[in-house]
């Protein structure tokens, strides 16, 4: 006899969602949440794209606690003192129903939760999913630190993060590789609105986006500065195997990102407020483990859904996602009385028709191309050397052709044609 | 047995008082483990704690941990002897009343004085033990300078205990479930008084520092943060005794030198 019809493990994105769905559809719901409360223990670069939540949350823009909404999107490429910046505006950004936004987890998440709470769900904070019970093969519940804290369920909906350990134990993930993994560290530096509205030159509740390519200190990986209301988001993501072959320390690539000429004037002045760090699955498609066994789900990060494709940094969005469609595909095995393996089927349905599973698919080889070799340091310092040729003015020598400069600096970088050929073409067939 | 035990639940202070970052101390949660302890299967222990809606939350766990009764006198900002005149009445007739000896806010601490004296009641106050084999109850109090006084206690009795005297339990699942949505009694809590004690923010003790080293100008400079000597005065160009005199009279006029000494 099972205490509630669904536990959902973990009160982040995916699994408030999720609750959220299944109390709407009438539906015994228990989310436990590992923290004290919702977002206390949870960690990201500082971009939410929360237009999946139109049709859960209408004019959800209303009430979200938003730190500035993504007006400005820039991408830059650095090289040791070289910068180029592709600068995007858009005040369409600035109103409904917006773009994107920065906003801080304990924030999102507790307000997420509370919309699941609103509908019905039963939230138990300082709680730890510790393992799953199961009956002849199939998920029946859920194991937790307090005592007596077996918690029998008719469906398991495990959104508890990157390492999931209900979705390892549940045998739904294969072999796990580190190379999957990177590591996303941040610094978070208060400095007062006024100064970040003049230095990044937006006005009110308009921020910025800014995704670096390079000013990881020579290990694979990407950066990012991001603007919050009176702070700043900057940091880095970095591959773990390349971090661990480096020998460098994380907050010392911070470090010398803050340092660089084309960051240094950002974020001068800014004290400290807080350090955090994070593991992300950067692989995607890749190593995304099975997402329904008899009786459980996975969603969220805990199912890798982490869109790590270079221009597109997304996580939440999909984690959101899933969890709303973890939830419509278990209130229907519930309907019919099927929790197994087969009666929640609708559950990849959904993710296979969505751009959930699309976008992953069509980006496959981007989180491998972004992170590789030749992009991360040889194609920075190649289209940084030839613009700067580009725009250099080297009188009394004539122009030289944008061909020949870009040949040249090709050949000086060391790429050679046919993988500099190989590399355009699986960019077009990722992003084309 | 009879137990009343007195939580206070601090929020984050602001325009928003944000209930994420509230709760009570930890000697707050040792005053409840000592007296669900004390209590041991038959007694019964109610906590009770003055405040707004926000403090349910404290008493939901206060009640899934085992307390057998929670209620809240509805009030904010009572001065200590305020607090103590509403909790009182429902103190009344238990053998121990069991305090934190500090709340998250580092009030004044006096609300246990005050409550001993409200309802007539011994008072042992700044406990870091609870012997509760011995009967009457023996306890350890922290004296100044690292001394103890160990106390048999009579009933009834105010107790505040430190953090470190014990640690709050781990509520169960069902009982954390079923406290969820438990209804928290409320009692209409007196007005503030307008001459009470007036809390002040919390002031650290003072301590012995030993003397600075060095002499009187660099115990000024050491106050005044100025750290090296700050360069004044002219550089002038003389024959050796006009620039020894000059010396000498900079000296006196700077009184490093008396100023008769020819």
């Amino acid at each position: 006899m099972a205490d509630v019809d669904v536990v959902v493990v973990g009160a982040g994105p995916a699994g408030s969602t999720a609750a959220t769905v299944l109390a709407r559809a009438g539906h015994s719901v228990i989310l436990l949440e590992r923290g004290p409360f919702p977002g206390s223990k949870n960690m990201y670069g500082g971009v939410v794209y929360p237009r999946i939540l139109d049709q859960l949350h209408p004019e959800w823009w209303e009430d979200a606690p938003i730190q500035r909404w993504v007006t400005r999107r820039s991408t830059m490429v650095l090289t040791d003192d070289q910068a180029l910046t592709v600068d995007f505006r858009s005040e369409k950004w600035g109103r409904p129903p917006y773009n994107g936004a920065t906003a801080f987890r304990p924030d999102w998440d507790s307000w997420l939760a509370s919309k699941a709470q609103a509908a019905g769900a039963t939230l138990v904070c300082s709680t730890t999913a510790t393992g799953l019970l199961r009956e002849r093969g199939r998920v029946v519940g859920v194991t937790t630190d307090r005592p007596e804290g077996d918690l029998r369920a008719d469906v398991v909906i495990a959104c508890d993060g990157v390492n999931s350990f209900l979705a390892k134990d549940a045998g739904l993930y294969g072999e796990v590789d580190a190379a999957n993994y990177t590591v996303g560290v941040k610094e978070t530096l208060g400095l007062p609105k006024e100064v970040i509205d003049e230095r990044f030159a937006v006005r009110g509740r308009e921020g910025v986006d800014i995704e670096i390519l390079g000013g990881t200190g020579g290990v694979n990986g990407g950066a990012f500065l991001y603007t919050n209301f009176d702070t700043l988001a900057v940091g880095c993501v970095l591959k773990l195997p390349a971090l661990a072959a480096q020998e460098l320390r994380p907050e010392a690539i911070i470090a010398g990102l803050k340092r660089h000429p084309a960051i240094a004037p950002l974020v001068e002045g800014g004290d400290v407020a807080e350090y955090s760090a994070h593991v992300i699955p950067e692989a995607g498609l890749a190593m995304m483990p099975k997402m329904t066994g008899d009786g459980i789900l996975v969603a969220g990060d805990a199912a890798a859904m982490c869109l790590a494709a270079g221009i597109w940094l997304e996580g939440v969005n999909f984690a959101m996602a899933s969890g709303i469609y973890a939830g419509e595909a278990a209130a229907e095995a519930l309907a019919a009385g099927d929790p197994s393996a087969a009666g929640l089927a609708g559950y990849e349905r959904r993710l296979e028709d969505t751009f959930v599973l699309r976008d992953h698919r069509k980006l496959r080889r981007a989180p491998g191309l972004v992170l590789s070799d030749r992009v991360q340091h040889l194609y920075p310092e190649m289209i940084a050397n030839t613009v700067e040729r580009m725009f250099r003015v080297d009188n009394p020598a004539p122009k030289p052709g944008l061909r020949a400069i870009f040949n040249s600096e090709r050949k000086r970088a060391g790429i050679k044609l046919a993988d500099l050929a190989r590399d355009a073409r699986d960019g077009l067939r990722s992003f084309g | 047995m009879r137990i009343t035990v007195c939580w206070k639940w601090v929020a984050v202070d602001g325009a928003d008082p944000d209930d994420r970052w509230a709760g009570v101390s930890p000697a707050d949660e040792a005053a409840l483990e000592t007296a669900l302890t004390l209590a041991g299967n038959g007694g019964e222990v109610t906590v009770v704690t003055v405040g707004a809606t926000g403090s349910d939350a404290g008493l939901r766990r206060a009640t899934a941990v085992g307390a057998t009764h929670v209620i809240r006198v509805d009030g904010e900002g009572l001065g200590a002897r305020d607090v103590a005149r509403a909790i009182a009445p429902i103190a009344r007739g238990s053998d121990y009343v069991l305090c934190g000896d500090y709340s998250l806010d580092r009030g004044t601490g006096a609300v246990p004085a005050y409550l001993a004296a409200e309802l007539g009641a011994a008072q042992a106050l700044g406990l870091v033990g609870v012997d509760r084999t011995r009967v009457p109850l023996r306890v350890v109090r922290r004296l100044d300078g690292g001394r103890r006084e160990i106390l048999d206690v009579p009933t009834p009795a105010v107790l505040s205990v430190e953090g470190a005297v014990a640690r709050l339990r781990r509520a169960g699942l069902a009982e954390t479930l079923s406290a969820s949505t438990a209804t928290i009694e409320v009692v209409a809590g007196p007005r503030p008084a307008e001459h009470d004690v007036v809390v002040t923010p919390y002031r650290p003790r003072a301590r012995m520092l030993p003397p600075p080293s060095g002499g009187t100008l660099a115990r000024v400079r050491d106050i005044l943060d100025i750290g090296a000597a700050p360069a004044h005065g002219d550089a002038v160009t003389l024959d050796p005794p006009e620039a020894a005199q000059r010396i000498i009279d900079q000296l006196r006029e700077w009184r490093y030198l008396p100023r008769d000494t020819a």
